[in-house]
Order: structure tokens, then C-alpha cells, then sequence
């Protein structure tokens, strides 16, 4: 069993890279409406990526390969790490060809969006991680409780994100003039926040299925399942953290 | 009740099904459209759903791969259903020209996709899974046939399903091709004129759109080979139980069941004239077919995905003991190779279907010019994946022949930590020369010499490979069974391919040669010496270790000497023809080319080959009864796999082996490579086959 100061250091390390996270993403907004600058929203946004691929989503782990008895749950855990995370390899793929499609097509303009609720769904998200992080710490630390209600408020924030985009964001637009087949300003935006809205939807479900099976006890022992939800949560969040700039922020907006 | 024969119950059962399927199509046709149209779409399309759904139901009864197509044919009524009923509500046109318009079929196939994977049941650990239910580690596969044509997490079992599978659509594949090969045989339109009707189509349009999925379903087909060779022998090479996840390698098989069905689809639909390329615009405007082409791409595109995330998990998490990166067989460092770049760049061509297929039902304008759209971005997200993916067919292929040739010459492989590491140059290399298919498309044009570059730095790690074969068979005591007569085949036929790629990757010769011919006959000798002739070695080499027979020697002897020759009279034709101006893809030609007899010559040719592939199936499926028994070390390996009998226990190796030395070191007196330990706890007998159950985990 983890000791208490250890319980308490890394529930603060998650607090602080929260606190990193909500800085830059302040940064962000500012750098975009005063400079503009690509480069400088790039830098931000990876240094954003890299702050939760490695404090969230220990990526480090990788390299603990559960030890020598190939039959543990320690061992078998590690593989399934391993292949969860070249997954997202694969998976990121997917997104990365968006950009190349959204750079080729729009290049320095972007689509006329409400910025406010853009800011406020990126917020929402990214708080979203915070507590996935917290809620996957305490079950680490044999809390189930705390798993649990840091889960649900994970779960809740993550269906406020999907209707903030899919009901709120997508009729402002679609009322704005802005629908899939109105040009290539809103087929880019429909098929980027479409494809992340998909992969946002598949973490809910997996969130759920761990919140309904964690509420049964079944990671008291065996919590990778926690661990992978999380980790699939978190990159949902990485993409975001690019999708947004490359939405909201870079470049100047074509009025529809 | 009598003993029956299972596959003539099938077949029985396949033209009865067939013909009800025909006749509901009908009815339903022309009770929507008014007119008896016996050349119609959907009669074929519902013909074709209940004849391969009858077949299976004769064969193997209501389970496993009855119950997913029924699955699959339902789910796609259903979703169509639940589409056309949106649209009344809606108040849009409810039906189209197919019965279902073409977001019904759309999102029917997507449906049907999805149900097949619930009816065979290859979700239903992972269902369990989310309800809180533990499933066993190991689940006991039924004894005989009957395990192929279920679900089974045993690696072996799924390799021997990709194997089969990719077998039976090499024979589509080829079907098609020999099809369209005989209207080239002359000049003008013999039977495939424009009065010719099938499936909606006129015999140009059939031409196009088998002349299409000829390409797209051996592409498929050669996934599944590679995947079926890689399935059987990687855990075997390295000494593993299992592949890493066994649930998952047996859902990468299974989705390519729907993803097949999708593609047949795709032909009965109204076909399609695009190419396997799928370009738009011509692919925007092409007939709903397709949309079922594209989907079956996507579906078969996650069976690559996940079969190489499966694999490089495997080769990095369950080696034997001492099996270090330097004496990992070459075949497993091309495959891990291999599933590299199909982990990643199988998502764009994904991707770039997909945005076709969202521009067509949704009209949103990502390759549409008239909407700002961009057409020449579809080719850069595709050849992304499709010039990579040739690489995913011949590193296999490429490492088979590494494989072998040393037990064939008994000597040492030459070269081994620079044949190991060009499987991943290769693999590198070839992410950086997409553009090269796209000199003469409209892009940039100081793209044009970075690609042609990058494309002749793909023959320096090929070269490597070349120089270490040759080194390899320099001096050596060479036997030739049917194996290595195919090693020595792909070797010669791939040299081919690889001297006549550089004048398409210059940038002046490619101007001239694009679209023609020629590219055509470097294709099949590149796919033909990477993938066809090194699968075949494969099969013959490695069928005794599944089997516990040997196919027949002389009639693989035969096909061997039926198919060199008759391949090289083909691709010599087609490049001889490609170089006097002949275009590809096209169903007709000018007589004043004076082709006639080029082209005669290359049909014969072609269907020799078709008769040689033929007599291997005869062989590979009676073999199986009749074949010479072969339990032991037969091809005399150094291989661990070699070194049980055959065919393989189910659980694999009952006593581990470590790695006391180099894999090929052939020749060398008093090396060993494997070293099987004896663990006090089992009890060893080399003899038995009988397996006592694993450790429970």
C-alpha cells in the first residue's frame, strides 16, 4: 500500500499540472486574439499534449513491464498497456490526417465560430481530464468512493462537452449558415468535431461500464480496466487540445 | 438420418438459396420500380446475400459463420429499413434505382457489418467483459473441421482461416481477372458490349467494375495471406503460447468476413468504373456501389489494424528466453515490419474514403472543386496508405524467402543484422514516397524530384536484401522442393519487378509511362515475386507443421513450372504493350495497334496460371487425407517449430525453449539455436501430441 504522503503528492501533481493546463489554455486564447501567431499556438498546444501524455497519461508506464512471470496480472496489464497505446498510435493517425485535410483546405482561414462556447467546451474538457485523473489516482489508491464520484463528475462533464458540440455548437452554426455541405469551411468542422465527437461518445461508454462496474467492486483488485478508460479519455482530450487552435483560434474567420 | 456430405448439402443449398434470394429480389424490385427487370440490381443482391448464406447453413449448420451472415443480411434489412422510414417521416424520396436509396444502403451495410461480428460471436467475451462477467483464458476449440468455421482464439486456427479465406478470394480475384482478360484477348467488344446486361450494368461498365475489384479484392486477399502466414507462424517462431491478445486476432479475422461480403456487394450494386484507386470526382458520381466498396475497404482496413497491433505486441511482450532482438527470425522482424505500416497508414486510406463517402451522402465538398474542395488531396491521403501498403504485401513475402533459403542451401543467412534491418528501412523509407503515383495529377511541381529521390532510396535496402539472397545460395548445397523452387521463383520474378520500378519512379520516364500498360506488368512482378511466390513457398513449407502431411510434390512441381513461365509471358506482354502506348484499365482497344496477338498470347498465359493456382488448391485441400504423412523435421530446420512434431499441439510448445545461439547458422558443426528446458513440473514425452491442459491462469 502507497503511503499517505505519497496519496497526497500525487493528488497535488495532479492539481498542478490542472493548474499548468488551464494557464496555457488561458495563453492560448491570448496569444490567438492579439498575435496570431501559428507557431506560437503550436508550441503551446504541444507543450499542452505533452504535459498530459506524460503527467496523465503516465506514458512512462510502458516502460514497467510487469515483471518475469509472464501469467501475472502485472505482466498481462503491461501488454494490454502496450497494445492500448499503440492503438492511439494508430488512432492518431486518423486525426492527423484531418489536420492535413483542414491545413490543405483552409490554410490561414477558419470557420466563423462562437467563441465563447468554444473556450467553454475546451474548459470543459479539459477540467474533465482533471477529475479522470483524480479518479483513477484514488482507485489506485484503494478508494472507491472517491473513484467513483471523480468518475461520474468525469462522465457528466464529458456528456456536457458532447452536447455542447453535437446540440449546442453544430445549430449555431448549421443557424449561421454553416452545414456540412456549404462549402469546405464546414465540412472540415463538421468532419473534425464529428470524428472527435465519435471518440468522445466511445470514451463515455467505457467510462460508463467502469462506473457501473466499479460500483460492483470489480477493480478493488484488478484495476487496469480504470487505468486503460482513462488513458482513452485522456488522449480524446490530447486531440482536442489541437482540434480547438486549429478551429477556433488560428488564422481569420470566414464569415459563411 | 443417412450421413450426408456437408459440402454438397452446401452447394444444394447455395443454388436453392440462391434462387429464392433471386426471386424475393425480383419481386420486390418490381413491385417498387413497376418493370421485370431480370438484370437488375437487386435480385442479384439479394440472390448473392442467401446463396453465400445458404452455403454455410448447408455446410456447417446454424452457427459460427451461418449465424453472423444471417446476422449481416438481417442488419442490413433492418438498417435500411430504419433509413427509409426516416425519410418518409422526413417526407424525401423513400426509395432509389436499388430499392434502398444510398444512405439506406449506407448505413443497412454499416448495420449488417456490425451484426455479423454479434452473430458469429466474436464480441461476446468483450460483451461479457463490460457486463463484470470473467470469461476462461483458454477456450477448448471442437475437435475436426467444424473449429474453422467458428469463433477459435488459437492463432493457429485463425491463420489457417486468413490462409483459406485469402485462398477463396484469390480465386474471385483471379476469376475477375481471367473474365476481363478474355474480352482484351482481341480487339473491339466481344461480349461485353454495350447491349450485354448484368447487375445493372452494360458490358463496359461490368469491365470497370471487375477490372476495379479485381484490384481490390487481391489486395484483400493478400492481407489475409500475409495475416494468415504471419498468424501460424510468429508465436511459433517465438516460442509463444498465443498470439497477445487472442480475442482481438480473432476479431481482426472475422470483420474481413462482412468486409469480403461488402466487396461482393459492391459488384451486384451497379458496380463501379473508378479503379481500385477510388479517385474523385469519378468516384463522387460513380453508382452506389461504391459505397459498399468503400465499406468493405474501412471494414477490412481494421482487420489489418488490428491483426499488426497484435503482432508487434506479440513479437515485443512474448519471446522466449535469450531470444534478443539480433536472433529474432527474419520473418518476425518483417512482419513486425510489415504491421508497422499497416498499424498507421491503414487510418488514411480509411479517412479518405471516408470523406468520399460523407461528400456523397452529405455533400459536404472536401474533394469537390466547385465547393473549394481539393481533388489532388484525396490522391495524397491515399497513396499515403496504398504505396506504403505494397510494402505491408512484400516484407512477408521478403521475409519468407529469408527464412527459408538457408535451410534450402544449408549455409548460414549472409548478412543477417543488415537483412533484419532492412525490412524496417524499407518500412521507413516507404512513408516518404506517396507522390511519386502522382507526377502527372496536378501537384506541386517542386514535389515532383524530393518523391523521385526518396522512391530510388527504397532499392537501396531492397539491394541489401538481393545481395544477401545471392551470397546466401553462392556456394551452398542447394535441394529444390517445391519451397524453394518457389524461393528461388520470387527471387527472380521480384528482381523483375524491382528493375523495371526506377524508370516509373524517374519523373521523364513516369510522364511517359503513367497509365499505361507497363505499370501494370511491374505491378504483378513486384506482388507476384514479393507476395504470390514467396505465399506459395509458405504454404508448401510450412503446411506439414499445421497439417501432419506434405502436399504433393509432383503436382507442386507442376504448378511451379506451369505458372514461372506463364507468368513471365504475361508481364513480358504487358509491359511490351504498355511501352508501345497501350493504356491500362481500359476495356477496348484500337486493332490498328496491332495488340491482337500480344494480347491473345497474354489471355492463354493467363489462364495457365489460373489452371496452375487451381491444381494448388486441388492439392492443398486433398492433401489433407491423402497426403504423404509428415510429423517429423521434414525440410531438416533449425526453426523451434520444426523441432515438436507436427502437426503443432494445441497449446503449442508443453516444455519452453530458450535461445542458445544464432537462428540460421546452417552448416556450422555444434550450433544450436533452440534448447528445450525441462520443467520438473511437466511431464515430457516428444512422442505425444495429446496435450495435457495448461496452467490455469
Amino acid at each position: 500500500m502507497i503511503h499517505t504522503h505519497e496519496k497526497q503528492s500525487m493528488l497535488s501533481q495532479g492539481i498542478l499540472i490542472f493548474i499548468y493546463l488551464a494557464v496555457l489554455t488561458g495563453l492560448e486564447f491570448f496569444v490567438a486574439i492579439s498575435f496570431n501567431s501559428v507557431p506560437l499556438l503550436l508550441v503551446v498546444a504541444l507543450i499542452k499534449a505533452v504535459l498530459v501524455v506524460y503527467y496523465y497519461m503516465h506514458v512512462y508506464q510502458l516502460n514497467a513491464d510487469g515483471g518475469e512471470d509472464e501469467n501475472s496480472y502485472e505482466y498481462k496489464s503491461g501488454t494490454n498497456r502496450l497494445g492500448l497505446w499503440l492503438f492511439l498510435i494508430s488512432d492518431a493517425f486518423v486525426f492527423a490526417g484531418l489536420m492535413v485535410v483542414r491545413v490543405n483546405l483552409l490554410g490561414l482561414t477558419r470557420p466563423h465560430l462562437n467563441q465563447t462556447l468554444g473556450l467553454a467546451v475546451t474548459a470543459v474538457l479539459l477540467i474533465s481530464s482533471f477529475f479522470m485523473n483524480r479518479g483513477e489516482t484514488l482507485m489506485k489508491n484503494g478508494d472507491r468512493k472517491g473513484f467513483l464520484n471523480n468518475t461520474l463528475i468525469t462522465f457528466l462533464m464529458g456528456l456536457g462537452f458532447l452536447i455542447g458540440v453535437v446540440f449546442v455548437e453544430w445549430r449555431l452554426a448549421a443557424h449561421e449558415g454553416l452545414t456540412p455541405s456549404s462549402g469546405t469551411a464546414g465540412a472540415v468542422f463538421y468532419m473534425m468535431t464529428g470524428m472527435h465527437a465519435f471518440h468522445v461518445l466511445t470514451g463515455l461508454i467505457f467510462l460508463g461500464v467502469v462506473l457501473v462496474n466499479g460500483r460492483r467492486g470489480l477493480y478493488d483488485e484488478k484495476h487496469y480496466p480504470v487505468e486503460a478508460a482513462a488513458v482513452y479519455w485522456h488522449f480524446v482530450d490530447v486531440v482536442w487540445i489541437f482540434f480547438y487552435p486549429a478551429l477556433y483560434l488560428i488564422g481569420t474567420a470566414l464569415l459563411a | 438420418m443417412r450421413n450426408r456430405n456437408p459440402v454438397l448439402t452446401g452447394l444444394l443449398l447455395l443454388v436453392t438459396g440462391g434462387a429464392i434470394g433471386y426471386g424475393i429480389g425480383l419481386g420486390i424490385d418490381s413491385l417498387n420500380s413497376g418493370i421485370l427487370d431480370w438484370a437488375g440490381s437487386v435480385p442479384s443482391a439479394f440472390a448473392l446475400l442467401f446463396a453465400v448464406t445458404s452455403f454455410f447453413l448447408g455446410v456447417y449448420g446454424y452457427r459460427g459463420i451461418t449465424r453472423g451472415l444471417v446476422y449481416q443480411v438481417l442488419g442490413t434489412l433492418i438498417g435500411g429499413f430504419i433509413v427509409t422510414g426516416i425519410r418518409v417521416a422526413m417526407g424525401l424520396e423513400p426509395f432509389g434505382a436499388f430499392f434502398f436509396t444510398e444512405p439506406a444502403w449506407v448505413f443497412g451495410a454499416l448495420v449488417g457489418d456490425v451484426s455479423f461480428l454479434f452473430g458469429v460471436g466474436v464480441v461476446s467475451d468483450w460483451v461479457k467483459w463490460a457486463r463484470g462477467i470473467d470469461t476462461p483464458e483458454h477456450h477448448e476449440d471442437e475437435p475436426g473441421w467444424g473449429k474453422y468455421l467458428g469463433v477459435s482464439l488459437d492463432h493457429k486456427v485463425i491463420g489457417i482461416q486468413y490462409t483459406v479465406t485469402a485462398l477463396v478470394l484469390i480465386s474471385v480475384g483471379g476469376l475477375f481477372a481471367l473474365i476481363f482478360r478474355t474480352e482484351l484477348a482481341a480487339s473491339q467488344l466481344q461480349f461485353l458490349t454495350t447491349t450485354f446486361r448484368l447487375f445493372n450494368q452494360n458490358g463496359p461498365q461490368l469491365y470497370n467494375s471487375l477490372m476495379s475489384l479485381h484490384g481490390m479484392i487481391m489486395i484483400v486477399s493478400i492481407l489475409l495471406g500475409i495475416s494468415g502466414i504471419m498468424n501460424y507462424v510468429v508465436p511459433l517462431l517465438l516460442g509463444a503460447a498465443d498470439m497477445a491478445f487472442p480475442r482481438m486476432n480473432a476479431f481482426a479475422y472475422w470483420v474481413s468476413v462482412p468486409a469480403s461480403v461488402l466487396l461482393l456487394m459492391s459488384l451486384v450494386l451497379g458496380g463501379f468504373d473508378t479503379g481500385w484507386t477510388g479517385y474523385p470526382p469519378l468516384s463522387a458520381r460513380a453508382p452506389v456501389g461504391v459505397q459498399m466498396f468503400f465499406l468493405g475497404v474501412f471494414t477490412a482496413g481494421w482487420s489489418s489494424i488490428l491483426g499488426s497491433l497484435n503482432i508487434i505486441a506479440t513479437v515485443i511482450r512474448m519471446r522466449a528466453k535469450g531470444m534478443t532482438a539480433m536472433r529474432l527470425p527474419i520473418f518476425v522482424w518483417a512482419s513486425v515490419a510489415t504491421s508497422i505500416i499497416a498499424l498507421t497508414a491503414t487510418q488514411l486510406i480509411g479517412l479518405s474514403f471516408q470523406l468520399v463517402m460523407f461528400q456523397r451522402l452529405l455533400g459536404m465538398g472536401f474533394f469537390d472543386a466547385a465547393k473549394g474542395g481539393n481533388p489532388v488531396l484525396f490522391q495524397h491521403l491515399f497513396w499515403f496508405y496504398s504505396h506504403p501498403a505494397v510494402y505491408v504485401f512484400i516484407l512477408p513475402g521478403l521475409g519468407v524467402i529469408s527464412e527459408l533459403l538457408p535451410v534450402f542451401v544449408r549455409k548460414p543467412l549472409f548478412g543477417y543484422r543488415w537483412v533484419a534491418m532492412s525490412s524496417m528501412g524499407i518500412a521507413l523509407v516507404g512513408f516518404l514516397v506517396w507522390a511519386h503515383h502522382m507526377f502527372t495529377s496536378g501537384m506541386n511541381e517542386y514535389l515532383r524530384v524530393p518523391f523521385m529521390y526518396s522512391t530510388l532510396l527504397v532499392a537501396v535496402p531492397t539491394g541489401v536484401k538481393f545481395f544477401s539472397w545471392v551470397a546466401t545460395i553462392w556456394g551452398g548445397k542447394i535441394t529444390t522442393p517445391t519451397p524453394m523452387l518457389f524461393v528461388l521463383g520470387g527471387i527472380v520474378v521480384f528482381l523483375l519487378g524491382g528493375l523495371t520500378g526506377p524508370p516509373n519512379a524517374t519523373v521523364s520516364t513516369d510522364l511517359h509511362l503513367h497509365d499505361t500498360y507497363f505499370i501494370v506488368g511491374h505491378f504483378h512482378d513486384t506482388i507476384f515475386g514479393g507476395f504470390v511466390f514467396p505465399f506459395f513457398a509458405a504454404l508448401y513449407y510450412w503446411y506439414p507443421k499445421a497439417v501432419g502431411r506434405r502436399m504433393n510434390e509432383f503436382w507442386g512441381k507442376v504448378h511451379f513450372w506451369m505458372m514461372t513461365p506463364s507468368f513471365f509471358v504475361l508481364t513480358f506482354g504487358m509491359m511490351r504493350v504498355g511501352l508501345l502506348g497501350m493504356r491500362r484499365r481500359i476495356a477496348d482497344y484500337d486493332p490498328a495497334l496491332g495488340f491482337d496477338l500480344s494480347h491473345l498470347v497474354m489471355t492463354i498465359a493467363g489462364y495457365l496460371i489460373g489452371l496452375s493456382v487451381l491444381i494448388f488448391i486441388i492439392n492443398f485441400f486433398r492433401s489433407m487425407k491423402h497426403g504423404e504423412k509428415a510429423e517429423g523435421n521434414l525440410w531438416n530446420s533449425r526453426s523451434p517449430e520444426w523441432q515438436v512434431p507436427s502437426p503443432m499441439p494445441a497449446h503449442n510448445y508443453a516444455v519452453p525453449f530458450v535461445v542458445v545461439g544464432e537462428p540460421y547458422d546452417y552448416g556450422l558443426p555444434g550450433s544450436k539455436y533452440v534448447e528445450f528446458v525441462h520443467d520438473p513440473e511437466h511431464d515430457f514425452h516428444p512422442e505425444s501430441t495429446a496435450h495435457p491442459k495448461m496452467k490455469a491462469h
